[in-house]
């Protein structure tokens, strides 16, 4: 597709209007292509030259400081000091590797290290100093770096750590180019799935603001179906005053049919209706009472990672240069490729450190945004988005709503039935044509919505299904997709049934519970916190322990086990914070256990703050002060301990996640009598 | 127009009198510890240390800091030694994305500054509007405590 660009150059700055008809979009979506990784490729993550070695590092980092682990790996198996390896970040120059998402770092991508890093270092052995080395088979029992000793099971100071603490450049924020101007496109004040754009606006006035350099009509594909208008300044900080000058008119098409969101997904108006369509278990709970019968139900929730989506994009000679905080550099890449009429090997896309990312880092939005203002200004341009944008314009966990039941025979659990609606984690608008979208609501379901839904316990007779349905709010991916969620409803009735049929809840669920690595997670969390031997209550408040479990994806197991206090007026506050988990061989303990201490953090988030305020279908937060995540004060004491195991390595990112916020919210109804069903809880449901 | 940053006198130029000092040390001066998180003083991802106090420097306009001295992550290290926050950051492995860990920092340089020997409602007060979304407060109170034992 070939584009008019008129660029001209006038008093107080370039000005450049792009024709339309640009910004049609190919009607086959740019689809993540996700190569699982092997030996033979890993040998392109690692070179050796004159004595030292470079690892460019195969993922993104985004605080799981996976650059410290597979560091960890290279060096033991390549016998080399941990000064004789340097780390790099990728970029897609290099051959394409999976996107980093679901915890599979460690898991994926260990081995095929391993395997490289042996292979070269037999290389060398042999006196070879050039050339292409060779995989060649072994068995991963003969590796060094898959079993514990030296650095794996340490904790060496971490890759990047001493960056970080004196401020050197990391993030995509960080690059400054010559030349380089700062660009935001400013879209309506609207749901993203409605069609908008910009119809009028004062230029005049925009280009006699000090630090003016250029207004962008195309500024690349539209967020949703909003489309832009780009502006362009010598300064960040004219950016606002550019946007307050132009007093932008926007045209919005139509309403959403579902703006009422609560409504959209009250999972009791879809079960009046029929049964659901997605089964995740597929047992037939036996008509009758129920013992436990819930409601539970979970908003919309920001990811809140602190740094914004940002990118600096710059052209040269029809080559695109990107520099950008991504999980996919590879997709961001595509998508630009796409976008802009290029070939691939015209794009390149450098990953740099992520400031948090969550899930959320995993579409194409600011890149575009930049490369776009960048072309139409014909300078390097840095784009930051702005908090309010983040919030507005980016995706989010989908609200999701439950009922869950059970039936007790003889204080066993005979019947199961866990039913939910939500929105779409994978599978979403954001994503991908309504075609597809509609291909995949009859077949598919969501994926990301069912993970964590069957409960692992041994039930009876078990059902679980679901819905997403499609709401005005750009919904995906957040930390753990659906087993965040999915394990407080599950862990809330188990405890529930527990209480209905008299038995401690530790007990009722080892008596549940068929797989022996979570009954070990489980007992072990009643050890190291004194499970039967709670704190005694302190004056004026009422004190309760909680405890619950739960397996990700099928290979790594936690249990926590939470203390609160709730005073009169129903605050409830955390007191203590213990979690096991068994994610196999662990290669760097002391990051495992940051995760697993990040995961109880938005546990209590999850329980007591997390909550994106919607007005009529559109986000109507603009800050941490509307949308809060959880602050020092509120951090409890936390105990971590990882069970040592000789299974092959398994996530750690988003494993305690399962588990943490059903501890805290059954510790809750012990402290109250009160069972929380919807989060974030209320002051006003638990006053003494 | 001046400011001592980080112990030099440097000159604001004209047209980034009216920039967020943020803007200024970032994208004028090139120091990128202090970061850009939320804009309106909310998150204190971009805290600087200003006469001593830390101050949010993205609602701080650049021309307020007129012949003031402002403290900067970079400044913090003497002669290639860290200062004892920073080693203490690196000893607990406190930074998961690290992000806001320069803001964290320069809250506790600031803190310990003052009061040497923080109880823990010191440490909640000074550090709770500087927030940390990987979950590292834990670690934080614990570094700032081992940091402050190390002068006593």
């Amino acid at each position: 597709m070939k584009r008019r660009t008129l660029l001209i150059a006038a008093a107080g700055g370039l000005v450049a209007a792009i024709g339309a008809g640009a910004g049609v979009l190919s009607q086959v979506p740019v689809i993540p292509k996700r190569p699982g990784p092997s030996a033979q490729g890993a040998l392109g993550w690692i070179a050796h030259r004159d004595g030292r070695f470079a690892l460019t590092l195969p993922r993104a980092e985004m605080g799981q400081n996976i650059a410290t682990a597979l560091k960890q790996i290279a060096c033991t198996e390549l016998g080399a000091a941990w000064d004789a390896v340097d780390l790099r970040m990728h970029e897609t120059t290099m051959p394409r590797v999976k996107a980093t998402v679901g915890s599979e770092s460690v898991q994926l991508f260990a081995a095929p290290l391993a395997l490289a890093c042996a292979a070269l270092r037999d290389a060398l052995a042999a006196g070879r100093v050039t050339g292409a080395v060779t995989v060649t088979e072994r068995p991963l029992a003969e590796l060094r770096a898959l079993r514990p000793g030296g650095l794996i099971g340490g904790s060496p100071e971490i890759v990047h750590g001493r960056e970080i603490v004196t401020g050197a450049p990391l993030y995509a924020g960080d690059v400054r180019r010559p030349g380089m101007l700062f660009g935001r496109v400013l879209r309506a004040p609207a749901s993203t799935e409605l069609p908008s754009r910009p119809l009028r606006w004062n230029e005049a006035a925009a280009r006699a603001v000090p630090g003016f350099a250029a207004l962008v009509e195309d500024c690349g594909p539209p967020v949703g179906k909003a489309r832009g208008l780009g502006i362009v300044a010598h300064r960040p900080g004219a950016l606002d005053a550019i946007a307050a000058a132009l007093q932008v008119e926007w045209e919005i098409e139509g309403s959403h049919p579902r703006s009422d969101i609560a409504r959209a997904i009250d999972v009791d108006a879809s079960l009046a209706e029929g049964a659901l369509p997605h089964a995740v278990l597929d047992g037939a709970p036996e008509a009758g009472a129920w013992d436990v019968d819930l409601r539970i139900d979970i908003p919309l929730a920001a990811h809140g990672s602190i740094e914004p989506r940002t990118a600096v994009a710059e052209w040269s000679e029809g080559a695109l240069a990107v520099w950008t905080g991504t999980q996919d550099a590879f997709y961001i890449r595509d998508v630009l490729a796409d976008a802009f009429g290029l070939e691939a090997g015209a794009v390149t896309v450098q990953s740099c450190r992520i400031g948090g990312s969550f899930g959320g880092r995993t579409l194409c939005m600011v890149e575009a945004e930049a490369a776009a203002l960048a072309r139409a200004a014909r300078a390097p341009v840095k784009v930051v988005w702005t908090r309010a944008q983040e919030l507005a314009l980016g995706f989010h966990r989908p609200p999701s709503s439950h009922r869950i039941r059970a039936r007790l025979e003889d204080g066993r659990i005979s019947d199961w039935d866990h039913t939910q609606i939500s929105s779409h984690i994978l599978f979403t608008a954001a994503a991908m044509p309504r075609w597809m979208q509609a291909a995949t609501d009859l077949v598919a379901g969501d994926p990301g919505v069912a993970r964590g839904m069957a409960a692992p316990y041994v039930l009876g007779r078990a059902r679980a299904a679901y819905d997403a349905i499609r709401l005005p709010v750009h919904t995906g991916p957040w930390r753990g997709l659906g087993a965040g969620p999915n394990g407080l409803a599950v862990e809330s009735a188990i405890d529930e049934a527990a209480i209905a049929a008299g038995v401690d809840p530790l007990s009722f669920r080892l008596a549940h519970i068929g797989d022996p690595r979570l009954a070990a997670v489980v007992a072990r969390a009643g050890e190291i916190s004194s499970w039967g031997d709670p704190p005694k209550p302190a004056q004026g408040m009422r004190t309760g322990r909680g405890l619950a479990c739960g397996i990700y994806k099928a290979a790594s197991y936690a249990a926590a086990v939470a203390d609160v206090a709730v005073d009169a007026r129903g605050h409830v506050r955390l007191t203590r914070l213990w979690c096991v988990h068994d994610c196999g061989l662990v290669i760097n303990p002391d990051q495992v256990r940051a995760q697993c201490e990040g995961n109880l953090v938005w546990s209590l988030g999850m329980v007591l703050l997390d909550s994106l305020p919607i007005e009529q279908g559109r986000v109507s937060a603009g800050t941490f002060a509307d949308a809060p995540i959880p602050r020092l004060s509120e951090v409890p004491p936390l105990s971590v301990e990882l069970i040592e195991s000789r299974h092959p390595p398994s996530g750690a990112g988003e494993t305690a996640i399962v588990a943490g916020p059903g501890a805290i919210a059954n510790a809750l109804r012990a402290a109250t009598g009160r069972r929380p069903m919807r989060f974030p809880v209320r002051a006003e449901e638990f006053r003494a | 127009m001046n400011l001592v940053l980080n112990g030099e006198s440097r000159e604001i130029p004209s047209d980034w009198t009216d920039e967020p000092l943020l803007h200024l040390l970032r994208e004028h001066f090139g120091l990128t510890g202090p970061k850009f998180g939320c804009g309106v003083g909310l998150c204190g991802a971009c805290t600087v240390i200003i006469d001593g106090v830390a101050t949010r420097a993205c609602i701080t306009r650049a021309a307020d800091v007129e012949g003031l001295t402002v403290r900067t992550i970079e400044g913090l290290a003497e002669g290639g030694a860290l200062h004892r926050v920073q080693q203490a950051w690196l000893d607990l492995a406190v930074p998961q994305c690290g992000y806001c860990q320069a803001g964290q920092i320069m809250a506790a340089v600031a803190l310990l500054d003052s009061v040497p020997d923080p109880a823990a409602d010191d440490i909640a007060a000074a550090m709770d509007g500087n927030l940390c979304r990987c979950g590292t407060s834990a670690r934080i109170r614990a570094a700032i405590l081992r940091a402050a034992e190390g002068v006593r």
